[in-house]
Protein backbone atom coordinates (compact mmCIF):
# COMPACT_ATOMS: atom_id res chain seq x y z
CA UNK A 1 0.00 0.00 0.00
CA UNK A 2 1.30 3.45 -0.87
CA UNK A 3 0.81 5.36 2.36
CA UNK A 4 1.32 9.11 2.50
CA UNK A 5 3.94 10.96 4.48
CA UNK A 6 2.03 13.27 6.81
CA UNK A 7 3.48 16.60 7.90
CA UNK A 8 2.53 16.82 11.55
CA UNK A 9 2.82 20.62 11.61
CA UNK A 10 -0.39 20.59 9.57
CA UNK A 11 -2.24 18.47 12.15
CA UNK A 12 -4.53 20.33 14.56
CA UNK A 13 -3.97 20.80 18.27
CA UNK A 14 -6.64 20.12 20.86
CA UNK A 15 -8.97 23.03 21.67
CA UNK A 16 -7.18 23.71 24.95
CA UNK A 17 -3.41 23.56 24.72
CA UNK A 18 -1.66 21.95 27.69
CA UNK A 19 1.70 23.46 28.60
CA UNK A 20 4.65 21.61 30.01
CA UNK A 21 4.55 20.76 33.69
CA UNK A 22 5.16 23.81 35.87
CA UNK A 23 4.45 26.38 33.18
CA UNK A 24 2.30 29.32 34.26
CA UNK A 25 0.72 32.33 32.56
CA UNK A 26 1.37 34.70 35.46
CA UNK A 27 4.27 33.31 37.42
CA UNK A 28 5.48 36.45 39.18
CA UNK A 29 3.35 36.14 42.26
CA UNK A 30 2.51 32.47 42.19
CA UNK A 31 6.16 31.52 42.43
CA UNK A 32 6.45 33.18 45.77
CA UNK A 33 3.48 31.65 47.46
CA UNK A 34 2.31 28.56 45.69
CA UNK A 35 3.76 25.08 45.66
CA UNK A 36 4.34 24.93 41.94
CA UNK A 37 7.88 26.20 42.00
CA UNK A 38 8.95 23.51 44.42
CA UNK A 39 7.64 20.77 42.21
CA UNK A 40 8.98 22.50 39.11
CA UNK A 41 12.38 22.70 40.74
CA UNK A 42 12.33 18.98 41.43
CA UNK A 43 11.19 18.33 37.86
CA UNK A 44 13.97 20.42 36.31
CA UNK A 45 16.53 18.86 38.62
CA UNK A 46 15.43 15.37 37.73
CA UNK A 47 15.22 16.21 34.05
CA UNK A 48 18.77 17.57 34.05
CA UNK A 49 19.93 14.54 36.01
CA UNK A 50 18.27 12.30 33.43
CA UNK A 51 16.30 10.30 36.02
CA UNK B 1 36.24 40.19 37.86
CA UNK B 2 36.48 40.09 41.61
CA UNK B 3 37.42 36.67 42.87
CA UNK B 4 37.65 36.14 46.60
CA UNK B 5 40.90 34.56 47.81
CA UNK B 6 39.06 31.59 49.28
CA UNK B 7 37.57 30.76 45.90
CA UNK B 8 40.86 31.43 44.12
CA UNK B 9 42.53 28.91 46.42
CA UNK B 10 39.93 26.28 45.54
CA UNK B 11 40.89 26.59 41.87
CA UNK B 12 44.32 25.12 42.51
CA UNK B 13 43.27 22.74 45.27
CA UNK B 14 39.61 21.79 45.68
CA UNK B 15 40.24 19.47 48.63
CA UNK B 16 38.42 21.73 51.13
CA UNK B 17 35.39 21.82 48.82
CA UNK B 18 35.31 18.04 48.49
CA UNK B 19 35.79 17.58 52.22
CA UNK B 20 32.97 20.02 52.96
CA UNK B 21 30.71 18.17 50.55
CA UNK B 22 31.58 14.80 52.05
CA UNK B 23 30.85 16.15 55.56
CA UNK B 24 27.46 17.49 54.47
CA UNK B 25 26.55 14.23 52.77
CA UNK B 26 27.50 12.31 55.92
CA UNK B 27 25.38 14.69 57.94
CA UNK B 28 22.42 14.09 55.66
CA UNK B 29 22.90 10.34 55.78
CA UNK B 30 23.13 10.35 59.60
CA UNK B 31 19.99 12.47 59.86
CA UNK B 32 18.11 10.03 57.64
CA UNK B 33 19.46 6.92 59.35
CA UNK B 34 19.19 7.81 63.01
CA UNK B 35 18.27 11.46 63.43
CA UNK B 36 14.94 13.16 63.00
CA UNK B 37 14.71 11.95 59.43
CA UNK B 38 14.66 8.27 60.41
CA UNK B 39 11.50 6.60 59.18
CA UNK B 40 10.50 9.55 57.00
CA UNK B 41 11.48 8.04 53.66
CA UNK B 42 9.58 4.83 54.31
CA UNK B 43 6.48 6.67 55.48
CA UNK B 44 6.64 9.06 52.55
CA UNK B 45 6.96 6.19 50.07
CA UNK B 46 3.85 4.60 51.56
CA UNK B 47 2.06 7.95 51.40
CA UNK B 48 3.06 8.33 47.73
CA UNK B 49 1.51 4.92 47.06
CA UNK B 50 -1.81 6.22 48.38
CA UNK B 51 -1.73 5.28 52.07
CA UNK B 52 -3.83 7.72 54.16
CA UNK B 53 -1.76 10.12 56.21
CA UNK B 54 -3.42 8.97 59.44
CA UNK B 55 -1.94 5.48 58.95
CA UNK B 56 1.62 6.82 58.86
CA UNK B 57 2.55 8.11 62.34
CA UNK B 58 6.02 9.52 61.43
CA UNK B 59 4.34 11.80 58.88
CA UNK B 60 0.99 12.29 60.58
CA UNK B 61 2.64 13.65 63.73
CA UNK B 62 4.21 16.42 61.65
CA UNK B 63 0.76 17.64 60.66
CA UNK B 64 -1.05 17.24 63.96
CA UNK B 65 -2.01 20.57 65.56
CA UNK B 66 -0.18 21.07 68.83
CA UNK B 67 2.32 18.25 68.23
CA UNK B 68 5.89 19.55 68.56
CA UNK B 69 7.25 16.89 66.15
CA UNK B 70 7.35 19.23 63.14
CA UNK B 71 9.30 21.93 64.93
CA UNK B 72 11.66 19.36 66.46
CA UNK B 73 12.30 17.77 63.08
CA UNK B 74 13.03 21.00 61.25
CA UNK B 75 15.00 22.68 64.05
CA UNK B 76 17.15 19.59 64.47
CA UNK B 77 17.95 19.46 60.75
CA UNK B 78 18.47 23.20 60.32
CA UNK B 79 20.74 23.34 63.39
CA UNK B 80 22.88 20.56 61.95
CA UNK B 81 23.02 22.10 58.48
CA UNK B 82 23.72 25.60 59.78
CA UNK B 83 26.58 24.33 61.94
CA UNK B 84 28.05 22.38 59.03
CA UNK B 85 27.80 25.40 56.70
CA UNK B 86 29.34 27.67 59.33
CA UNK B 87 32.33 25.35 59.45
CA UNK B 88 32.49 24.91 55.66
CA UNK B 89 30.73 27.78 53.85
CA UNK B 90 31.49 26.38 50.38
CA UNK B 91 29.54 23.22 50.93
CA UNK B 92 26.24 22.54 49.18
CA UNK B 93 23.34 21.35 51.29
CA UNK B 94 22.71 17.75 50.18
CA UNK B 95 18.97 18.32 49.85
CA UNK B 96 17.20 19.86 46.88
CA UNK B 97 16.88 23.54 47.55
CA UNK B 98 16.09 26.85 45.91
CA UNK B 99 16.47 30.42 47.00
CA UNK B 100 15.29 33.63 45.40
CA UNK B 101 14.54 37.07 46.80
CA UNK B 102 11.28 35.90 48.33
CA UNK B 103 11.20 32.19 48.99
CA UNK B 104 13.66 29.63 50.29
CA UNK B 105 12.69 26.02 49.77
CA UNK B 106 14.27 22.84 50.98
CA UNK B 107 12.98 19.41 49.96
CA UNK B 108 13.46 17.30 53.08
CA UNK B 109 12.33 14.07 51.48
CA UNK B 110 10.74 12.91 48.26
CA UNK B 111 9.21 9.65 47.08
CA UNK B 112 7.27 9.05 43.88
CA UNK B 113 4.63 11.73 43.62
CA UNK B 114 5.00 12.89 47.21
CA UNK B 115 7.38 15.38 48.80
CA UNK B 116 8.00 16.89 52.21
CA UNK B 117 9.14 20.48 51.79
CA UNK B 118 10.20 23.24 54.11
CA UNK B 119 9.50 26.72 52.79
CA UNK B 120 10.31 30.16 54.14
CA UNK B 121 8.67 33.21 52.57
CA UNK B 122 10.23 36.57 53.25
CA UNK B 123 7.68 39.32 53.87
CA UNK B 124 9.86 42.09 52.42
CA UNK B 125 10.49 40.08 49.26
CA UNK B 126 6.81 39.33 48.93
CA UNK B 127 5.96 43.04 49.10
CA UNK B 128 8.14 43.66 46.05
CA UNK B 129 6.23 41.14 44.00
CA UNK B 130 3.28 42.18 41.86
CA UNK B 131 -0.18 41.29 43.11
CA UNK B 132 -1.49 37.90 42.03
CA UNK B 133 -3.59 37.97 38.87
CA UNK B 134 -4.41 34.29 38.78
CA UNK B 135 -4.95 31.29 41.03
CA UNK B 136 -3.51 27.93 40.08
CA UNK B 137 -5.25 24.63 40.82
CA UNK B 138 -3.10 21.51 40.78
CA UNK B 139 -4.80 18.20 41.48
CA UNK B 140 -3.39 16.51 44.53
CA UNK B 141 -3.31 16.89 48.25
CA UNK B 142 -1.33 19.40 50.28
CA UNK B 143 -0.92 19.57 54.04
CA UNK B 144 0.52 22.80 55.46
CA UNK B 145 1.87 23.30 58.96
CA UNK B 146 2.89 26.89 59.76
CA UNK B 147 5.95 26.62 62.00
CA UNK B 148 6.79 30.29 62.47
CA UNK B 149 5.65 33.74 61.44
CA UNK B 150 2.28 34.85 60.22
CA UNK B 151 0.70 35.90 56.95
CA UNK B 152 -2.38 37.30 55.32
CA UNK B 153 -3.66 34.95 52.67
CA UNK B 154 -6.62 34.14 50.45
CA UNK B 155 -8.10 30.72 50.03
CA UNK B 156 -9.47 30.50 46.50
CA UNK B 157 -12.05 27.80 45.96
CA UNK B 158 -13.15 26.49 42.60
CA UNK B 159 -16.90 26.03 43.03
CA UNK B 160 -17.80 25.08 39.49
CA UNK B 161 -16.96 25.51 35.85
CA UNK B 162 -18.76 26.48 32.67
CA UNK B 163 -16.63 25.93 29.60
CA UNK B 164 -13.36 27.75 30.18
CA UNK B 165 -14.83 29.88 32.96
CA UNK B 166 -14.60 29.11 36.68
CA UNK B 167 -16.76 30.19 39.56
CA UNK B 168 -14.20 31.20 42.17
CA UNK B 169 -14.96 31.94 45.82
CA UNK B 170 -12.42 33.94 47.80
CA UNK B 171 -12.01 33.72 51.58
CA UNK B 172 -9.58 35.95 53.41
CA UNK B 173 -7.62 34.05 56.03
CA UNK B 174 -4.88 34.60 58.56
CA UNK B 175 -2.02 32.12 58.83
CA UNK B 176 -0.40 31.90 62.25
CA UNK B 177 2.23 29.66 63.81
CA UNK B 178 0.76 26.31 64.73
CA UNK B 179 -1.92 26.35 62.03
CA UNK B 180 -2.37 23.08 60.18
CA UNK B 181 -4.50 22.84 57.06
CA UNK B 182 -5.23 20.33 54.32
CA UNK B 183 -6.06 21.43 50.80
CA UNK B 184 -7.40 19.57 47.84
CA UNK B 185 -5.43 21.17 45.04
CA UNK B 186 -8.01 20.51 42.33
CA UNK B 187 -10.47 22.84 44.07
CA UNK B 188 -8.47 24.93 46.51
CA UNK B 189 -5.57 27.28 46.03
CA UNK B 190 -3.80 29.35 48.68
CA UNK B 191 -2.45 32.78 47.77
CA UNK B 192 -0.19 34.42 50.32
CA UNK B 193 -0.61 38.19 50.03
CA UNK B 194 1.61 39.47 52.84
CA UNK B 195 3.88 37.95 55.45
CA UNK B 196 4.68 39.78 58.70
CA UNK B 197 8.33 38.80 58.81
CA UNK B 198 9.19 35.36 57.53
CA UNK B 199 6.56 32.69 57.14
CA UNK B 200 7.98 29.20 57.66
CA UNK B 201 5.80 26.33 56.53
CA UNK B 202 6.28 22.58 56.39
CA UNK B 203 4.42 21.15 53.42
CA UNK B 204 3.46 17.64 52.50
CA UNK B 205 2.35 17.22 48.90
CA UNK B 206 0.99 14.32 46.93
CA UNK B 207 0.15 14.63 43.26
CA UNK B 208 -1.99 12.20 41.26
CA UNK B 209 0.14 9.77 39.24
CA UNK B 210 -0.92 10.76 35.72
CA UNK B 211 -3.48 12.29 33.44
CA UNK B 212 -4.18 15.38 35.53
CA UNK B 213 -3.78 19.01 34.51
CA UNK B 214 -2.98 22.14 36.48
CA UNK B 215 -5.24 25.04 35.58
CA UNK B 216 -4.73 28.70 36.17
CA UNK B 217 -7.77 30.97 36.31
CA UNK B 218 -7.88 34.77 36.34
CA UNK B 219 -9.00 36.09 39.69
CA UNK B 220 -10.78 39.05 38.08
CA UNK B 221 -13.25 37.13 35.95
CA UNK B 222 -12.57 33.40 36.37
CA UNK B 223 -11.45 32.81 32.78
CA UNK B 224 -8.92 30.08 32.09
CA UNK B 225 -5.51 31.70 31.65
CA UNK B 226 -3.40 28.60 31.23
CA UNK B 227 -3.39 24.84 31.49
CA UNK B 228 -0.34 22.68 32.11
CA UNK B 229 0.47 19.03 32.70
CA UNK B 230 -0.13 18.16 36.35
CA UNK B 231 2.65 15.63 36.56
CA UNK B 232 6.26 15.86 35.36
CA UNK B 233 6.11 12.30 34.03
CA UNK B 234 3.57 13.31 31.38
CA UNK B 235 5.74 16.18 30.20
CA UNK B 236 8.80 13.96 30.03
CA UNK B 237 6.94 11.44 27.90
CA UNK B 238 5.61 14.23 25.68
CA UNK B 239 9.12 15.54 25.14
CA UNK B 240 10.32 12.01 24.42
CA UNK B 241 7.53 11.49 21.88
CA UNK B 242 8.43 14.76 20.14
CA UNK B 243 12.08 13.77 20.10
CA UNK B 244 11.33 10.38 18.56
CA UNK B 245 9.35 12.20 15.89
CA UNK B 246 12.15 14.65 15.11
CA UNK B 247 14.64 11.78 14.98
CA UNK B 248 12.45 10.02 12.42
CA UNK B 249 12.33 6.88 14.57
CA UNK B 250 9.61 5.03 12.66
CA UNK B 251 10.41 1.93 14.73
CA UNK B 252 8.80 3.80 17.67
CA UNK B 253 5.46 4.14 15.86
CA UNK B 254 3.84 1.08 17.56
CA UNK B 255 4.88 2.42 20.97
CA UNK B 256 3.50 5.86 20.18
CA UNK B 257 0.25 4.30 18.93
CA UNK B 258 -0.05 2.38 22.20
CA UNK B 259 0.60 5.56 24.22
CA UNK B 260 -2.09 7.37 22.24
CA UNK B 261 -4.59 4.65 23.05
CA UNK B 262 -3.83 4.55 26.78
CA UNK B 263 -6.01 6.34 29.30
CA UNK B 264 -3.44 8.97 30.28
CA UNK B 265 -3.37 12.73 29.87
CA UNK B 266 -5.13 13.98 26.77
CA UNK B 267 -2.25 16.20 25.73
CA UNK B 268 0.29 13.37 25.91
CA UNK B 269 -2.01 11.01 24.04
CA UNK B 270 -2.71 13.56 21.28
CA UNK B 271 0.96 14.41 20.89
CA UNK B 272 1.82 10.70 20.68
CA UNK B 273 -0.87 10.22 18.06
CA UNK B 274 0.42 13.09 15.92
CA UNK B 275 3.99 11.89 16.13
CA UNK B 276 2.85 8.37 15.23
CA UNK B 277 1.01 9.72 12.18
CA UNK B 278 4.16 11.58 11.15
CA UNK B 279 6.38 8.53 11.52
CA UNK B 280 4.07 5.85 10.13
CA UNK B 281 0.84 7.14 8.67
CA UNK B 282 -0.63 3.62 8.43
CA UNK B 283 -0.08 2.76 12.09
CA UNK B 284 -1.10 6.26 13.15
CA UNK B 285 -4.28 6.24 11.13
CA UNK B 286 -5.25 2.82 12.49
CA UNK B 287 -4.79 4.12 16.06
CA UNK B 288 -6.68 7.30 15.17
CA UNK B 289 -9.59 5.27 13.83
CA UNK B 290 -9.76 3.10 16.96
CA UNK B 291 -9.80 6.16 19.22
CA UNK B 292 -12.44 7.87 17.07
CA UNK B 293 -14.68 4.81 17.44
CA UNK B 294 -14.53 4.78 21.23
CA UNK B 295 -17.38 5.88 23.42
CA UNK B 296 -16.58 7.93 26.49
CA UNK B 297 -13.07 8.82 25.37
CA UNK B 298 -12.58 12.62 25.43
CA UNK B 299 -10.30 12.30 22.40
CA UNK B 300 -12.93 10.48 20.32
CA UNK B 301 -14.45 13.67 18.87
CA UNK B 302 -11.19 15.41 17.87
CA UNK B 303 -9.90 12.06 16.57
CA UNK B 304 -13.01 11.62 14.43
CA UNK B 305 -12.63 15.15 13.03
CA UNK B 306 -8.96 14.58 12.24
CA UNK B 307 -9.78 11.22 10.66
CA UNK B 308 -12.29 12.85 8.32
CA UNK B 309 -9.79 15.57 7.45
CA UNK B 310 -7.05 13.03 6.68
CA UNK B 311 -9.33 10.83 4.59
CA UNK B 312 -10.19 13.87 2.47
CA UNK B 313 -6.54 14.79 1.99
CA UNK B 314 -5.24 11.21 1.66
CA UNK B 315 -8.00 8.85 0.41
CA UNK B 316 -5.50 6.00 0.29
CA UNK B 317 -5.52 5.94 4.11
CA UNK B 318 -8.92 4.20 3.92
CA UNK B 319 -6.93 1.02 3.36
CA UNK B 320 -5.13 1.43 6.67
CA UNK B 321 -8.27 1.25 8.77
CA UNK B 322 -8.32 -1.43 11.45
CA UNK B 323 -10.23 -4.61 10.74
CA UNK B 324 -13.56 -4.80 12.58
CA UNK B 325 -13.28 -7.03 15.65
Amino acid sequence: MNLPKIDISALPDLDTITGVFGSLAHAAHVQSSDDTLIIMMVFVYEFIQGN
Amino acid sequence: MLLRPELQALRSDDTPQRQAQAALHQLGARWRASGGGAGLDKALAAYARGEPLAHLPPLARLFTPGDPAALRLTCDLIDRLAAALAAAPWGQVPLRHKLDDTAATLVLAGAGNAALVLQAIDGAGLRRRPAALTASFSPGETHDHVLAGGAQARLIELRGETGAHADLAVTQCRLAAGAVARRSGAHQSLLIDAADTTLVTLKLQRRPPSGSVTREFRLADGTLAHQAAGNPRESRFELAAALLGRMGRSDAAPLLAAMAEEHGGQSLRWQSLKECLGLDSGAGFAALSRIAARTGDPLAAPAAALRTQLLTSYPQLAGAMPCPA
